[in-house]
Formats: structure tokens, C-alpha cells, sequence
């Protein structure tokens, strides 16, 4: 099995205040730190986990600047053979874009694949287009929302895709195929930082993505940032944690939940 | 007048309420809406649509992307490109929406919560709800959206006197992609939706070695424990406690989320609850605009001064 898999280096906002500069002209993201796009990397696990039991190789696949090389080189180390790096400076916000230059490189290099595996969503810019775009640019079945693959085989896939209010559907898809996973389909090893130095050996390959955008340009445009519009509002509570929690209990015991 | 071809979420032979927002969008657009449906029995308000087309096909070919977009390559031989083709943000429309967008090479909005008829802006959220992107397109063409649930919902309104209605047939068809079937999760033994009284956490517990001490506290103050996503996904929890769209939908008395950021599919699935109380260190957390009571600060300093006081009444 040749699985490619399409990781993306975001940035961790997570946990994060954002701030928006100006009259809305950017984020500040500058104090953020880097990581692999928590979708991408149960992706990534997934691939590694279907290999060593089929054999086979994970090809590991971003768009992005010089630093973006840091997710293949996570990447390898997690059990990925190859890395490879289609070298962007600017950032593409448009996925359509994103989508259609990887449909340019694997075509014009004829990268061969069994499967391409990506993220259901990047979590910076939430789109969940990239997968579902790719693959009817190359004419393939798509699967998105994909939490459990049951079985491959030569020609064909069963997977098991998410809905809503626990519910799942089987699927049956033909491989090739193209499938987005959801978080939470596996368990992501854990990577040390010996493995990443150990993994900074192994040669990744870089393109110039700028030999694959003829006819390329963004189809949207980000004009301003905002905030999300502020609803009502919470009461909020003291900020000494004694008196919170004393707070917390007279709620409770207000509501009828707690005595 | 410009149509917009709105894509029905049809879920065993149910037509889900989100569908109502891509009506509210049309009617905020000016654009007359067209819905597209699979043949079945579902239950429609006709005066909401100019028109009905009915697909020639069962409800799971419908929702199989690779089927769907040559049920719109009649519909667009037929009644000419849309203004867009509108989906909700849902299981189905997150995969058929970016198929079509790609299969037909236009653009894709995806998740929208808002727009601006007169500049053509769309609201779009980014990084977990904590700022929203102004979205235009570069060029006036046909593209493909999803909608927000929820987000449109103040725009529907019965506009038709007489809607017709059409079939929509002799498309192709294809094998590559079967439905096999519908999986529902086990039913355990603790049932979240029917608890008065719910403590969730989320992301911010850090490492699995705290759960125990939130089980804890749960057991003292008679509540369930449930969870956000990212909790779940790393198996801290089991699946029937996870509250949002892809979990439960929980509407109890008090729901305590305790470092729980507010993803909007978390949102979705506790917004009704009679009384929320947030705790998040992070004072912009998009929670705090759907909580009743907030607190910023440390969960795990919240939960260890609850637990003291606690034991020693």
C-alpha cells in the first residue's frame, strides 16, 4: 500500500488569546508556536499503522515556507519514508489553491499512490476542502469525516465515516481513493525529539511550488478580521478561587442540583 | 431572478431543520431557492421553495458525492449555473460541498455564519471561533457554500404561493463509492442526556492523569461527567459521554464546562442548557458568550478548592 499523506504546519491558537491588529488588517499570530495540524496527524498515524500491517510506504506531503520542512521531519519520524516539500513562501489562504497546486505536483511529477489520506480540516482556517477538492480534480472516490477503516483490500476500502449525534455510515470505496480523517480514529504516537534528530537525516525532497501554479490564482480574498460578535454575556464570578468556588456551590444549590 | 440550489441534509428520510438556514441565506441574497431532494416521503414547507426538484434516486446514492455531481450536471443543463449551491456545514455537506467545488472548479465558502448582501462579504470563523475572516471572491461566478446551522435562521420566511415541481433524471451513476450501512454506538449504561446536572471538561485538562479527580468531584456533587472532543478522541472518556454534534445533545439544568474553549460543534450540542457555568483560564474563550457564569481561571485550582470544601463539610 502507497499511502501519501498531506500535512500541514499550523499554528497552536488553541489555548491561545488572539489579538486582531489595526482596523481588522491581520491576526497577530507572532508569539504563537508551530505544530503538525491535529488532524493531519491522526492521518499521518493512520498511514504508518496500515503499512507496518499491509507493508507498503507512507509518503509524507506540505505546502509551506522553509520551516514547514519541521512536519516532515516529524513525519519520518513518526514512520514515514519520504518527505517531500512544496516550497511556498506566502501563505495560501485560498484552498481551492492549496488544492489545486497539489493536483498540479502529483500529476506533472506522476507521484504514484494507492490512497491519499489528509485532515478533515486544518484547524487555523476550519475550511475542510482540501481532501474532497483534490479528489475530483483527480477523478477519485472521496470519503471525508473517515473515523474507522474495517478493511483494505487490492481494489477496494471499507471505512466508517462520522455523523451526527453519534451515528455512523460503512462505506465501500474503491481504491485509489481519496479519504479525510477525523480526529480521534486512532491513537497518534508519541514522537520524542531524538527521533525527530534522528529523523533530520533522512533526505527530504523540496519543489519549488511556484513550477506548479500556472494558471493558478485565489479564488477569495480575506478583506478584514474580526472579533465574533459579543452575545449577551456571562456574570462573572470572583476572580479569588475560594469565593468562585463558594459561588459555584450557591448556583448549584439555587438550581436544585447539589444540596 | 437568480437561483440558489440548495442541497438538502436528508438523513433517513428525516429533512433536518438545518436545512432551513439555506433558505434564510437566499432570502438575505434575493435569490429564489431551489431545493434538490432525493425521492422519499419527507416532510417539507412548499411555500419556502420557488422550486422542488426531486432526484431520480434513493436518499444514500443522493448523499454520495460522486453520484451527486452529475445530479447537478442536469440541474445546471436545466436551469442554467446557480448564483451558489448551498449546503449546510453538516456530516453530509462537509463531504459533497468540497467534491462539487472541485468537480465544477469554482470557488468554496465553507462554514459561514453570516453575510453582507450589499458588499458580498462572508463570515467566516477561523482558529476555533476566535476571530471570524471577511470573505469576498475574487471574481463573480457560481460557487459553493455551507452554512453555520443556525446562522440564517432569522431570514426564513414563506415566500411562494405556488412552488413547482420537477424530476431530475437521466444522470450517470457509479459503483466506486457504496453506502453499506448505518452503525449506531452502543448504548451504555450512563446516558448524559438525561442528567439534570453535567460537569464536561475539555482540552484544558492537560493529561489523562487528572480525570480521576474530575470523576471525583462528579461523584461528590451527584453530577455526570461528560467531555468535549478532544478528550474523547484520546480515549480518556468513552464516546457516549461526548457532548456536541458528532456526540449528544444535552440540555440539562446546570452544565459546568470546565476548560472547555467553545468549538462551535460543542456549542451546538449544550447551548440550551438552563444554566452554563464556564471555567477557562483563556478570558476570550468563545464559551464565555454562551455561559450564564464565568470564571477565569485555572480548572484544575477550581477543582481541587472545590474538592477541599467539599470534604470538609
Amino acid at each position: 500500500m502507497n499511502i501519501l499523506v498531506f500535512v500541514k504546519r499550523v499554528q497552536a491558537a488553541q489555548e491561545e488569546e488572539l489579538r486582531i491588529v489595526g482596523d481588522g488588517e491581520r491576526v497577530d499570530l507572532s508569539k504563537l508556536p508551530y505544530k503538525i495540524n491535529d488532524w493531519d496527524n491522526y492521518a499521518l498515524e493512520e498511514a504508518c499503522r496500515t503499512v507496518e500491517k499491509l507493508g507498503g510506504q507512507v509518503t509524507a506531503i506540505t505546502i509551506g515556507d522553509k520551516e514547514a520542512d519541521e512536519v516532515l521531519r516529524r513525519s519520518l519520524a513518526m514512520g514515514a519514508k519520504d518527505g517531500l516539500l512544496l516550497e511556498k513562501p506566502e501563505t495560501l489562504l485560498d484552498p481551492v489553491i492549496r488544492a489545486s497546486l497539489a493536483y498540479n505536483f502529483l500529476t506533472k511529477e506522476k507521484i504514484k499512490f494507492d490512497v491519499i489520506l489528509t485532515g478533515v480540516q486544518a484547524e487555523d482556517d476550519q475550511y475542510g476542502v482540501f481532501g474532497g477538492y483534490l479528489a475530483a480534480l483527480l477523478s477519485l472516490p472521496y470519503v471525508s469525516l473517515v473515523c474507522g477503516i474495517e478493511e483494505w483490500s487490492g481494489s477496494y476500502a471499507v471505512v466508517r465515516r462520522e455523523l451526527e449525534g453519534g451515528l455512523m455510515e460503512r462505506v465501500k470505496v474503491d481504491v485509489p481513493c481519496v479519504l479525510s480523517i477525523q480526529t480521534g480514529i486512532n491513537e497518534p504516537r508519541y514522537v520524542s525529539i531524538m527521533g525527530i534528530r534522528k529523523a533530520s537525516q533522512i533526505q527530504r525532497k523540496v519543489y519549488d511550488a511556484h513550477q506548479y501554479m500556472d494558471g493558478l490564482s485565489a479564488t477569495i480574498e480575506v478583506i478584514k478580521w474580526s472579533y465574533p460578535p459579543r452575545k449577551e454575556g456571562a456574570t462573572l464570578l470572583s476572580s479569588d478561587i475560594d469565593t468562585a468556588c463558594r459561588e459555584i456551590l450557591n448556583i448549584l444549590r439555587e438550581k436544585g442540583v447539589y444540596q | 431572478m437568480s437561483y440558489g440550489l440548495l442541497i438538502a441534509d436528508v438523513r433517513r428520510n428525516v429533512f433536518q431543520e438545518r436545512n432551513l438556514d439555506l433558505v434564510g441565506f437566499c432570502n438575505l441574497a434575493g435569490i429564489d431557492p431551489y431545493l434538490l431532494l432525493p425521492k422519499g416521503e419527507y416532510e417539507i414547507e412548499s411555500s419556502l421553495f420557488k422550486k422542488v426538484l426531486i432526484a431520480d434516486v434513493d436518499e444514500d446514492r443522493f448523499l454520495n458525492p460522486l453520484i451527486m455531481v452529475h445530479i447537478l450536471e442536469k440541474v445546471i443543463e436545466r436551469f442554467k449555473e446557480p448564483f451558489a449551491i448551498v449546503l449546510s456545514a453538516s456530516a453530509s455537506g462537509m463531504e459533497i460541498a468540497p467534491y462539487v467545488a472541485g468537480y465544477f472548479k469554482v470557488p468554496i465558502v465553507t462554514d459561514v455564519a453570516d453575510y453582507d448582501k450589499d458588499s458580498k462579504v462572508f463570515f467566516k470563523s477561523y482558529y476555533s471561533d476566535k476571530v471570524f475572516a471577511h470573505v469576498k471572491l475574487k471574481e463573480e461566478k457560481f460557487y459553493v457554500l455551507t452554512l453555520r446551522s443556525g446562522s440564517f435562521k432569522d431570514h426564513i420566511k414563506s415566500r411562494y404561493e405556488e412552488t413547482s415541481q420537477e424530476i431530475i433524471d437521466g444522470f450517470a451513476d457509479t459503483d466506486k463509492r457504496i453506502f453499506l450501512g448505518y452503525l449506531e454506538e452502543e448504548k451504555e449504561e450512563v446516558d448524559i442526556t438525561k442528567a439534570d446536572f453535567l460537569i464536561s471538561i475539555g482540552r484544558g485538562v492537560g493529561k489523562k492523569e487528572e480525570i480521576p479527580l474530575y470523576e471525583e468531584l462528579a461523584l461528590r456533587l451527584r453530577a455526570t461527567l461528560s467531555a468535549s472532543r478532544p478528550v474523547i478522541d484520546k480515549l480518556w472518556l468513552p464516546k457516549e459521554r461526548q457532548v456536541g454534534t458528532s456526540g449528544k445533545t444535552v440540555k440539562p439544568k446546570v452544565y459546568l464546562a470546565m476548560g472547555i474553549s467553545g468549538a462551535f460543534q460543542h456549542i451546538q450540542g449544550m447551548k440550551d442548557s438552563e444554566c452554563i457555568i464556564a471555567v477557562n483560564k483563556d478570558p476570550d474563550a468563545p464559551i464565555f458568550q454562551y455561559a450564564h457564569y464565568a470564571i477565569v481561571g485555572d480548572m484544575h485550582r477550581i477543582r481541587d478548592r472545590l474538592l477541599e470544601i467539599l470534604k470538609g463539610s
